[in-house]
């Protein structure tokens, strides 16, 4: 498996053309019109401690990446490529995924417009998202993946139109584009139908709605910045983004769901504070009997952060879900016991020190639930030794008192990685 | 906290060369302006090279544009990062706001991501150089008590004490100022040893439309003895930036029009 890794990254190494040196040369270098191709070859380690029970292995990561990237533009268009080939021991298979591929252009002097495969992101959430409903991908989140791959792509057209009352930033993925969510195949997670952790063999498959035009996502985004202060509106119609409904055959689906939401950021006693709030619609269970569908769900985000002293800031957040309609649900409920809280509360902090001129950052993120009583400490290390070489490791530790709450699921699969990078 | 930008910078005119000022604060409001105000708004492209203690170099490539709403008041800054790699596409918005906290936002491309940034100590690493965030955008003249301690031919040399000492790392600065651009040309940081730890030094300047502009400089730590080296080119002043420039627009879609280097260096 190590030789693959290894014919893969000898592969990839005729890109990693030496750097630029042109500290003594030309400037005009950066305003030729060649394509100027850049990206990184990544490999990546990361295990259990122990073997978990359910998937077998103590594996968690263990591939080699190669990052290519150009773009191209003139005065009225710009196209841009981000592509990844990877070799993927966990699941040994070989991947080729683009994350960016797009034509973007302004037809009108207020409008921006960018057409295909991209990754987008809105929101004032730190590692939370309650409006910002575009795919995630949570297994390599978990797995110590880079945080950039936490946004996984998604086919979309979006219109950004500017003017002096309000902007509004429209986003159409015509084919429902779901996170990344728990299969068995890396991590082991709790069945709510078996009554305790599985890793399924082979791995769960979600039912995904048909890609019929009326099954798109539609997500909207009004905002604009008052003095200092950033306001926000949030609409979205498609689907629970994680596979939360049973259909009557019992498979796992993404029930229709509708967002409306609001947020607002200001810099505030020397940091930074925001609010957001989100009013979930399960469309499909609207009365909260249906116990194989979501209730409606109202969620809240507070946060702020700020530097503690120098080089050293701190982040706080409370977050809230609130299920609407709990005694109907429990009323229905097929397993009352494992129902959510009506209430789950949410706190996480951020740690971040940096270091060695910005060099070296170690960062400490948390989540923890006095409801779920549950946890998830992500402690990490990134040095930056050159333009060239990183390296990062870190810790994804995962624990709680029950099995089927939101970390406490994933406490077989705590790991620890390491990473190593290096970009041309 | 105030943002960023050294040196797209400045320009003083009408006033009589040949007589020398006498008012330290008077010469730091004309250094001031002269480092940080040149024109109304204008655009330079940027270089440095970080050699640190044990003389491993790193390279931070980057356009800046900058627009003043007010002579010696607030200003917009947008940076757009070329180089290296790891960094290309990401983009640095601020509302320096003088007396007041700035907003400042990231735009980080691999995650879509526009992050706003609290407010922070200015006197940290601008992208793991040896400048400051303050060194680049200006430190408030409100900040310190100025002494003029000698008049040379060529130099006001002044002394800075810092009105609020717990905020810097410093005791004491010395500016020696061009006395006929008031581009500050060296400065010398102090510290509670009485020793001099930290120096900045331009290196070369240019007239650019007018205005004396500071097109090479370095910072060094002398304590390390490592250093950076800055250099900006392509400067141009005065082009109609309009202030939509500086909006959250320009991070997801930076304004190609501004940012392309203008026909003739």
């Amino acid at each position: 498996m190590t030789v693959r890794l290894l014919i893969l990254l000898l592969f990839v190494s005729p890109f990693a053309v030496a750097q630029d040196d042109d500290w003594n040369d030309d400037w005009a270098d950066d305003e030729n019109t060649d394509l100027q191709w850049t990206g990184f070859i990544e490999g990546a380690l990361g295990s259990r401690w122990d073997t978990d029970p359910q998937t077998g292995s103590k594996g968690t990561l263990r591939e080699g990446r190669a990052r290519l990237e150009t773009d191209w533009e003139n005065d009225s268009l710009a196209i841009g490529f981000k592509g990844d080939a990877l070799y993927d021991d966990i699941i040994e298979a070989f991947d080729l995924e683009i994350r960016d591929l797009t034509l973007a252009f302004s037809p009108g002097k207020n409008l921006d417009v960018k057409l295909g495969r991209q990754v987008l992101t809105w929101g004032t959430g730190d590692l939370l998202f309650l409006n910002d409903l575009f795919a995630k991908d949570w297994i390599g989140f978990f797995a110590g993946r880079d945080t950039e791959y936490l946004k996984a792509p998604s086919n979309s057209a979006r219109f950004n139109l500017y003017t002096n009352l309000v902007n509004i930033d429209f986003v159409w993925t015509p084919v429902f584009e779901p996170d990344e969510y728990l299969t068995g195949e890396r991590f082991s997670f709790f069945s709510p139908l078996a009554g305790a952790k599985v890793a399924p063999d082979p791995p769960l498959s979600a039912d995904e709605p048909s890609s019929n035009v009326s099954n798109g996502e539609f997500a909207l985004r009004l905002f604009r910045t008052f003095n200092g202060t950033e306001y926000a509106l949030y609409g979205y119609r498609g689907f629970f983004k994680q596979p939360l409904g049973f259909n009557a055959q019992l498979i796992p689906y993404f029930p229709a769901m509708t967002a409306l939401g609001a947020s607002l950021r200001r810099s505030q006693w020397s940091g930074l504070v925001n609010a957001e709030v989100s009013y979930y619609f399960s469309r499909d269970d609207s009365s909260g009997t249906d116990p194989l569908i979501p209730n409606d769900q109202f969620r809240l985000l507070l946060g702020f952060e700020r530097e503690a002293v120098t080089n050293f800031n701190i982040g706080v957040q409370y977050y809230l879900e609130w299920t609407q309609r709990h005694d109907e649900l429990l009323e229905h409920s097929l397993a009352p016991e494992f129902e959510p809280e009506e209430y789950r509360h949410l706190f996480t902090a951020r740690l971040t020190y940096r270091a060695m001129m910005d060099k070296l950052i170690g960062s400490l993120f948390v989540f923890y639930s006095p409801s779920d009583k549950d946890y998830y400490l992500r402690p990490k290390l990134t040095y930056r030794y050159s333009d060239q070489w990183t390296a990062e490791a870190g810790v994804s530790l995962f624990a709680g008192d029950d099995e089927h709450t939101f970390f406490g699921q994933l406490d077989d699969n705590s790991n620890t990685y390491v990473r190593v990078r290096y970009h041309f | 906290m105030k943002p960023l930008l050294i040196a797209l910078g400045l320009a003083v005119s009408g006033l009589a060369h040949g007589q020398a000022l006498t008012d330290a604060d008077e010469i730091v409001v004309q250094a001031n302006l002269a480092a940080y105000y040149a024109g109304e708004d204008g655009r330079s492209e940027a270089r440095m090279m970080i050699i640190d203690a044990q003389g491993r170099e790193q390279r931070r490539q980057f356009t800046v544009l900058r627009r003043s709403l007010e002579a010696g008041g607030d200003q917009q800054f947008l940076v757009s990062f070329s180089r290296p790699s790891d960094v290309r596409g990401t983009v640095y918005l601020v509302n320096k706001k003088v007396g007041r906290d700035d907003d400042r936002w990231l735009y980080l491309p691999g995650l879509d991501l526009v992050k706003r940034i609290s407010a922070g100590d200015e006197r940290t690493s601008f992208v793991g150089a040896h400048y400051f965030y303050e060194d680049v955008s200006g430190r408030g003249p409100d900040e310190d008590a100025h002494e003029l301690v000698e008049t040379t031919d060529q130099y006001y040399v002044l002394k800075h004490v810092p009105k609020n000492p717990a905020a810097v790392e410093f005791v004491s600065y010395v500016t020696w100022i061009d006395r006929k651009t008031f581009l500050p040309i060296r400065i010398e940081y102090t510290n509670a040893g009485g020793k001099v730890y930290r120096r900045v030094e331009v290196l070369e300047t240019k007239e650019i439309d007018g205005h004396p502009t500071v097109v090479s400089s370095r910072t060094s730590d002398l304590s390390s003895g490592g250093h950076t080296d800055m250099q900006f080119r392509y400067i141009a002043y005065d082009l109609g930036m309009p202030t939509e420039v500086f909006t959250e627009r320009s991070l997801r879609n930076p304004p190609r029009q501004w940012l392309k280097r203008p026909a003739a260096d």
